[in-house]
């Protein structure tokens, strides 16, 4: 264990996705007509994936254990030094997931609102302004889409029942 | 035939709304390539949802706008504050920076302005003349020969994306699995759907793009939560008044500076994955080595920011050869204006100029309007850049994410489109945080379907692989793309180990192979040429006794990220 590191996890990783493509590939219906079949390109690119990652793999093996990091690795400080790209996935999702409800318009204000809020703090100055900008952005992107573009966003059940 | 085609292209352009549109365009790409984080290639691929109700040329003379104003918007953070606003604009912040810290930033900045006008007006001329005879050159390639040159294209991508090759090649070939995924294109026969009836239809490939690279780039830019907070750049103090004609003077007056680093521009475009990251810096050290005074550089000198100004703006006309002669993008820019030709349904092949020639040449007429724009607009954009620097990195950042949404949802109106966006924002997140570059997996996925198309029509002629080393252009391409995969060892050993001696006069004696092997009598006498350029460097270095050059160890590393 001692000479595992992020190379070589990665490449173990990725080594298990190729196989499970592989698996899938032979799901792939074969035909009977034409020269190359519809499994025939896939399954290469996903042998020259394996190859690649052997090799990766021997390189990540010869390379030895990672330097120890000047911080022991703990899930709090994970979860702080990612706080900002987990919290804009996080909210990017409730919007994708809540798109139906809320619609573009509404989710979209929802969603820069927050997104300002969590990555630019919330006093009540804050706030005012980040509401202002979530407001005239998100209309004025809606708008545009809309009206100049003649694309028909997503109303959502609120947005259609008002 | 041709003025006829060239009247129409420009009746299309000449409209108060396609003009409007393009300044608009050319002020957003300065702006966007001021500004160090925002790539151009990011600002190319934002402009894109606007163009998808537009016309092809009005669509793509705005994206052209953006692309040229971009090329020239990274010299004024550049030159003004010392930070590059896009890789393009490296080698111009060794002696823009402290050129405007002696004083002189007005003239710092002329000399980049003129600089990059002349460069991207060269490459235009270059453009208009060579695009059609690549084309003529491309209408020989058979299926074998299409193949080869995307392996290469593939190859040379992953070799120039970073030091580690392999990581690389693995994001070559993700993205080329990532294309196959849903029905593949010649059969109609589902692939890797896993049981999803959205994953039959495939993944468009914009909203994997822009999940790819925008998404996954605007959440490394505010992974910082301090950073995040602070304004985009600090300009406090920064006045400068452009001084045009004294700068427009010295350019012209720097003429073998300027024309020679606008064709190392135009020839590094034409390459594959090769683009202004690069050129900017080989014109760079070109024009150093070429010098009467090269201890100057860095201190100041207007040669060292006419030479990668001149470069990087001319890179762009070099990638539109290739795109339009070829169907081969340059690069991510061209990859995203490849994909707005297939949204209108326009196919870039070697036929492209003779089937679509009004489109063709309005993509022509485009690209030099955008310059003359550029070098109009760029006084106020400087001051408009002072502006914007004062916003939030974390506002900006909040806002495109959300747009990134509405644009991308637009393509089709389907929200399938959204989910792909959002999950290939955080697949291009992870590829970035561990070192896996993201050019060449963007190559890949545009790619991946011709590359598909083209093996197929092979396989379909004949199921013998001779034809790809007995074609003289598949060969010349699988010569390059071998040659290619070792130029990162040799980038990073050259100067140091004896292997690199003949690493280059062995690509060039290797690729006189294919020109004896091509009809005619030029191609043959071409490559009759090489061999003999090939002898003389080894000869050369065989009269200093097999010593490696220890000045050539040095050099920058070119990567193109």
């Amino acid at each position: 264990m001692s000479r595992l590191n992020r190379d070589t996890i990665i490449a173990l990783l990725l080594m298990v996705t190729w196989i499970v493509f592989l698996w899938a590939s032979f799901d792939i219906r074969q035909i009977d007509y034409g020269t190359m079949g519809a499994e025939v390109w896939p399954r290469g690119i996903v042998i020259l994936l394996i190859v690649l990652t052997a090799i990766y793999l021997f390189q990540g093996l010869r390379a030895g254990a990672d330097e120890a990091p000047d911080e022991p690795f703990t899930i709090k400080g994970w979860f702080t030094k990612y706080r900002n790209p987990l919290w804009c996935y996080a909210l990017y999702f409730l919007f994708l997931l809540s798109l139906p409800v809320f619609g573009m318009l509404i989710g979209g204000i929802l969603l820069v609102f927050c997104l300002l809020t969590v990555l630019g703090g919330h006093t009540p100055r804050d706030l005012a302004i980040h509401a202002a900008i979530a407001l005239i952005s998100i209309t004025g992107m809606w708008a545009i889409f809309t009206f100049a573009l003649g694309v028909i966003l997503p109303q959502g059940m609120i947005f259609t029942t008002l | 035939m041709i003025i006829e085609n060239i009247i129409l292209a420009a009746q299309e352009l000449a409209t108060f709304k396609t003009l409007l549109l393009m300044s608009v365009g050319t002020i957003a790409g300065l702006i966007a390539g001021a500004i160090p984080g925002f790539t151009i290639a990011m600002a190319v691929v934002l402009t894109l949802p606007f163009t998808f109700g537009m016309p092809p040329a009005q669509g793509l003379a705005t994206m052209i706008g953006v692309f040229v104003g971009g090329l020239s918007g990274g010299l004024m953070s550049g030159i003004l504050i010392g930070i590059p606003g896009t890789p393009s604009s490296v080698a111009t912040t060794f002696d823009g920076f402290p050129m405007a810290r002696k004083g002189k930033p007005g003239l710092a900045l002329g000399l980049g302005v003129w600089a990059s006008f002349f460069g991207g007006t060269i490459s235009a001329v270059l453009l208009v003349t060579l695009a059609p005879q690549l084309a003529r050159i491309g209408l020989e390639f058979q299926p074998w020969d299409y193949f080869a040159l995307i392996i290469f294209a593939l190859t040379i991508a992953a070799s120039l994306a970073g030091a580690n090759l392999i990581k690389g090649l693995i994001a070559a070939a993700l993205g080329l699995l990532i294309a196959t995924i849903g029905e593949d294109s010649v059969n109609g026969i589902a692939r890797f759907n896993f049981g999803s009836d959205s994953l039959k239809q495939g993944f468009d490939f914009l909203p994997v793009l822009i999940g790819l690279f925008a998404f996954s780039q605007l959440l490394s830019d505010i992974q910082d939560r301090v950073r995040a907070r602070d304004k985009l750049t600090e300009t406090s103090g920064v006045n400068a008044r452009i001084e045009h004609r004294k700068a427009a003077v010295m350019v012209l007056k720097s003429w073998v500076n300027l024309v020679r680093s606008a064709l190392i521009g135009v020839f590094t475009g034409i390459l594959p994955a090769a683009g202004s990251t690069i050129s900017n810096i080989l014109a760079y050290d070109q024009a150093k080595k070429a010098s009467k005074n090269p201890q100057e550089f860095g201190t100041g000198c207007a040669d060292g920011i006419i030479a990668p100004e001149s470069a990087n703006n001319a890179t762009a006309g070099g990638a539109l050869i290739t795109m339009m002669a070829l169907g081969i993008p340059g690069d991510i820019v061209t990859a995203v204006m490849l994909g707005a030709l297939l949204i209108h349904d326009v196919i870039p092949s070697p036929s492209f100029i003779n089937d679509s020639p009004v489109l063709a040449y309005a993509i022509f007429i485009a690209f030099f309007v955008a310059n003359f724009l550029m070098l109009f607009l760029q006084s106020g954009a400087l001051k408009l850049f002072v502006l914007i620097t004062k916003v939030r990195m974390y506002v900006l950042a909040s806002i495109i994410l959300a747009y990134c949404g509405i644009g991308i949802f637009a393509l089709n109106n389907v929200a399938f489109d959204m989910w792909t966006l959002f999950w290939f924002g955080i697949l291009g997140y992870v590829m970035r945080n561990l070192g896996f570059p993201l050019a060449p997996m963007i190559l890949g996925v545009v790619l991946g379907r011709i590359a598909e198309l083209w093996l197929s029509r092979a396989t379909a002629i004949t199921t013998d692989i001779t034809p790809f080393f007995t074609h003289p252009w598949s060969l010349f391409f699988i010569i390059l793309a071998l040659f290619s995969m070792f130029f990162s060892s040799y980038q990073t050993q050259r100067g140091r180990k004896a292997w690199t001696i003949f690493y280059t006069p062995a690509l060039i004696a290797f690729l006189s192979i294919p020109m004896f092997m091509m009809v005619g009598t030029v191609r043959p006498m071409l490559g009759g040429v090489l061999l003999v350029i090939a002898v003389i460097m080894v000869f050369r270095s065989y009269k200093r006794g097999w010593k490696v050059d220890p000045t050539d160890a040095d050099d920058h590393r070119l990567t193109e990220g």
